[in-house]
């Protein structure tokens, strides 16, 4: 009878550190300790001590699950994450948010998926990548405002309006470059704040 | 049935009262683990799993309010008992003069309702 008394007592215990593992050691050490002489103080309590009496006092003890989740709120120690080792859902994310249009209507809808980044986080992407809309949106309108404005030069011949114009201004080279250039630094961004995420998530608590 | 919200908020008010039990048994004499799960669970619907008091009393202990040592038993190994701090008892005096307080005013509009 001791034996098998021994045996879920042990397997308890161990279920017990497996759930504690988010903890610093010495806290897990602690309720360990602290755990097992309550088990022992219960078990001298016993008399006879039977099996059924052993479960009774562990079921009373309760489910190491909820000690570790109380463990963890009161010392405000967070839970990582279940995730895989490579958060794919933002990989995949990141390479679409560069990819024009369709590319960045799904790689936002992934990014407001992800539960990695922070609501700025998430804007950021967006917005980032809501350039390749608004050059969509530019081009239509350099269509539509450059061709009355063309015709309307006074003396420069119809078909070639800009090759006596000194070369684009800076406005206009960054006007061009824009919707190019922020998607990859929207998609840079996200991925540097992947990063921090997994190293914040990864560092020991203190 | 209890709605989930309020059901939480009375987890959060047991939650939130549970450590001054803690305190309130310990400020007439120091006691082993065991005894004041034991006595704590024997108090209705405070405590529903025994283990949850050990990360409390981990806490409690962090914050200065308690601290342990071991003593002999009459029977078995040495235990470690857990006793009141100057700091807990202070904490333990604050919170009874604010409990009592609070549980008058809402006592009173609990049972006299609109009634003057």
């Amino acid at each position: 009878m001791t034996t098998e008394a021994d045996a879920l007592i042990l397997r308890y215990l161990q279920d017990l550190e497996g759930e504690l593992r988010d903890l610093p050691a010495n806290r897990r050490q602690e309720l360990l300790d602290e755990v097992g002489e309550h088990i022992a103080a219960a078990r001298a309590a016993l008399d006879p001590e039977t099996e059924a009496g052993v479960r009774t006092m562990l079921e009373r003890l309760g489910d190491p699950a909820d000690i570790a989740a109380e463990a963890r709120e009161r010392f405000g120690v967070q839970r990582p994450p279940a995730r895989p080792a490579t958060p794919w859902l933002e990989v995949i994310a990141i390479v679409l948010l560069v990819i024009p249009f369709v590319g960045w209507v799904v790689g936002v809808v992934l990014v407001w998926l992800s539960r990695l980044w922070t609501t700025r986080d998430k804007l950021i992407g967006t917005l980032g990548g809501m350039s390749w809309v608004l050059a969509g949106l530019g081009i239509v309108m350099a269509e539509v405002t450059s061709t009355p404005l063309a015709q309307s030069g006074s003396d420069s011949p119809v078909g070639q309006p800009h090759l006596e114009t000194t070369g684009p201004g800076l406005p206009e080279v960054v006007l061009v470059a824009a919707p190019f250039v922020l998607p990859v630094l929207a998609a840079i961004y996200l991925g540097v704040r992947l990063r921090g995420r997994d190293a914040a998530a990864s560092a020991p608590p203190s | 049935m209890i709605p989930a919200k309020r059901e939480s908020l009375i987890t959060q008010m047991r939650r939130g009262t549970l450590e001054y039990c803690v305190l309130a048994l310990l400020q007439d004499q120091p006691r082993y683990g065991f005894d004041l799960v034991r006595t704590l669970g024997a108090a209705d619907g405070l405590v529903t799993s025994e283990g949850t008091i050990y990360p409390l009393l981990g806490r409690l202990r962090r914050d200065g309010l308690v601290t342990t040592s071991w003593h002999e038993s009459p029977s078995g190994p040495p235990r470690r008992y857990y006793e009141l701090t100057g700091e807990g008892r202070r904490a333990l005096a604050v919170f009874t003069t604010e409990w009592d307080r609070f549980t008058d005013a809402v006592d009173r509009l609990l049972r006299q309702g609109g009634s003057p």
